[in-house]
């Protein structure tokens, strides 16, 4: 296997700016998150960053289209999507599920989101494997790997004292091949990543369980707590809910679509007032539901990849872990 | 970049093509018809019960059933309920709009084909309903016999009056079955909810296709009447409305469970939505 020192990441990080902009797991302003490289920020490996890279693919905000509306008359144009080559470098196999199930959701299922497809096309996944877990990581239990995922062009995998690196795709490949100069051959074997605190037997038979449990009294008791702030959609690397809203100072403006929260009061409610999901009960369990039970049913994947960002900030410690949990030891009459 | 809106349009779902109201129709006090149209025509041609994004920039976006359409355009009946609903009904003919579409899965044509059809409707509800109706009437011979069943809360509620008591009259082997909540001094017709109106014409649920849309409590009674006089719900349509914000299946908010009424919906049988949770 080929293999780098994991003194030299700082070379193979300037070698892939070769390629566009690299994006590199480092503290910022306070929060750990993905930002642009530059030479002699802390690159953080060790562990997974607060922030996902989700918003690099899917911006927190992001103009879709400009207009000029003056009385009777209007011009919509639309904003150019960005399509330059980027590199997200140490993103962690968790997260690197993520972005393909966020490939699911934008990608497939009768229409392509150009906004998503654009920025998508142009970047390289490089992940980093996990030595050592953080007390909330739970991945395994999610059926993720923690040292390799599919969906990274190139992955590294940790083996101690270096990085066993693979390529994973044909850009991979490519890759791979540019920066071969910094690699070398090594027999090292991954090292099996330790630390887990939270290990529970998968989720099998969990989405048909919840078949038949909308009803069910769970949900009363799992949404008391809740305070409706939406930390756990916001770091959330699979939520992908957006709203469309538009902001017109004079007579020009913008369409612009920003990231939205199931968790919110007005997500579902609609002009004249009728809601369907009208209080925190249904509102959590269409969260639950959807992470659990209706994104397997569409897409065949679990909506939850085990990052354990939710668990680790949530304010009122609602668990998803323990949620899954409640789910298996409920029970449930008929359908 | 000189690139011309519609060619955007084809490869970006998310952002509005320019459209123009060329015509407004007052329903009633509170529902006008808008008829949109673009410099080249028609924006696109739905399949009956098919939705489209109608925006007034500056103001916002929302879904609308397309009501029926024209050679070059299409017509959105809308009742004013909120702020972009408001702001249409000050709008005046001339006013350039966005809109994009069509979404959803549209009636099931096929499967109504041949059939009988008992339409069932309440207020606004008419307006989506009505673009199968127009699609039944003008292709009257691929149909059965054509009934409307029809309420709104006074007679100057009733949405579509040319249609109702002119044109679809003169349509052969076609009943209008219409009722207000409560008459005034010039009605002369029936008085009465919809569903005890629909179990005094006791239509027969033989080789039929139901369409029912109304407000949810409409929908509510009148399943119990159609199931007292043994309707299959197989047989019984509706379409729904939800919140939605992007139409392609992407945003989120629509679903009833794994279910996006604005890509696999909004026209679902009711023994679809039996399987599906009790969210909508």
């Amino acid at each position: 296997m080929k293999a780098i020192n994991k003194s030299q990441i700082e070379e193979l990080i300037q070698a892939l700016a070769a390629e566009g902009q690299v994006f590199v797991p480092q503290e910022l302003n306070g929060n750990t998150k993905y930002a642009p490289w530059q030479k002699g920020v802390q690159v953080i490996l060790d562990k997974n960053v607060l922030l996902s890279p989700k918003d690099i693919l899917f911006p927190q905000t992001e103009a879709m289209y400009s207009y000029v509306a003056d009385n009777l008359n209007t011009a919509i144009t639309e904003v150019a999507v960005a399509a330059e080559k980027q590199v997200i470098f140490g993103i962690k196999p968790c997260d690197v599920k993520s972005v393909r199930l966020m490939d699911l959701v934008f990608l497939t299922k009768g229409f392509e989101d150009t906004f998503y497809k654009t920025k998508k096309d142009n970047t390289l996944l490089v992940s980093v494997g996990c030595a050592k877990a953080e007390p909330t990581c739970f991945c395994t239990s999610m059926d993720v790997n923690p040292q390799v995922e599919e969906g990274a062009d190139l992955a590294l995998i940790d083996m101690g004292e270096e990085y066993g690196v693979e390529a994973k795709t044909e850009a991979g490949s490519q890759l791979l091949a540019k920066i071969n100069s910094l690699l070398k051959d090594s027999t090292g074997q991954l090292i099996e990543t330790t630390g887990f605190q939270i290990v529970f037997d998968g989720i099998e038979g969990v989405p048909e369980k919840l078949k038949g449990m909308f009803e069910h009294p769970i949900w009363d008791e799992i949404c008391l707590k809740c305070i409706s702030c939406g930390a756990c959609t916001y770091l959330c690397p699979t939520c992908h809910c957006f709203d469309i809203q538009t902001k017109k100072i004079g007579k020009e403006g913008y369409s612009y679509r920003c990231w939205d929260s199931c968790m919110f009061s007005d997500y579902a409610l609609m002009a004249g007032g009728h809601d369907v999901r009208p209080s925190k009960k249904e509102r959590v369990r269409q969260r639950f539901m959807h992470k659990l039970r209706y994104f397997p049913e569409r897409y065949n994947e679990l909506m939850c990849v085990g990052c354990g960002r939710c668990l680790a900030k949530c304010p009122v410690n609602v668990d998803i872990t323990r949620i899954i949990g409640q789910i298996k030891e409920a029970e449930v009459n008929g359908g | 970049m000189a690139v011309r809106v519609e060619e955007i349009k084809m490869i970006n779902p998310l952002v509005p093509i320019k459209g123009k109201i060329i015509k407004i129709v007052t329903e009633t006090p509170d529902v006008k018809t808008f008829h949109v149209t673009t410099e080249n025509g028609k924006p696109f041609t739905p399949m009956p019960g098919q939705l489209a994004m109608f925006s007034l920039l500056g103001v916002g976006e929302a879904m609308f059933s397309i009501t029926t359409q024209g050679e070059n355009h299409l017509e959105f009946s809308i009742k004013k309920t909120g702020m972009l609903t408001d702001a249409l009904h000050a709008a005046v003919v001339g006013q350039e709009v966005g809109i994009r579409g069509p979404y959803g899965n549209g009636f099931p044509i096929d499967a109504v084909k041949g059939k009988d059809v008992l339409f069932i409707a309440g207020g606004i509800g008419l307006a989506p309903v009505r673009s199968l109706i127009t699609h039944c009437v003008a292709n009257r011979a691929d149909f059965g016999k054509l009934d409307v069943v029809y309420g709104s809360r006074s007679p100057a509620d009733l949405c579509f009056k040319e249609d109702l008591f002119e044109n679809w009259t003169k349509v052969p082997d076609m009943n209008l079955h219409v009722t207000v909540d409560r008459g005034d001094e010039d009605w002369t017709g029936p008085v009465g909810f919809v569903p005890s109106f629909l179990e005094e014409i006791n239509p027969d649920p033989k080789d039929k296709v139901t369409v029912v849309c109304g407000p949810p409590i409409m929908i509510k009674f009148v399943m119990q009447s159609l199931d007292k006089m043994k309707y299959d719900h197989q047989d019984i349509i509706t379409t729904l409305e939800m919140r939605m914000k992007c139409g392609i299946g992407k945003c989120g908010r629509c679903n009833i469970g794994s279910c996006f009424i604005c890509l696999d919906g909004p026209v679902f049988t009711m023994s679809q939505l039996a399987n599906m949770p009790n969210e909508y």
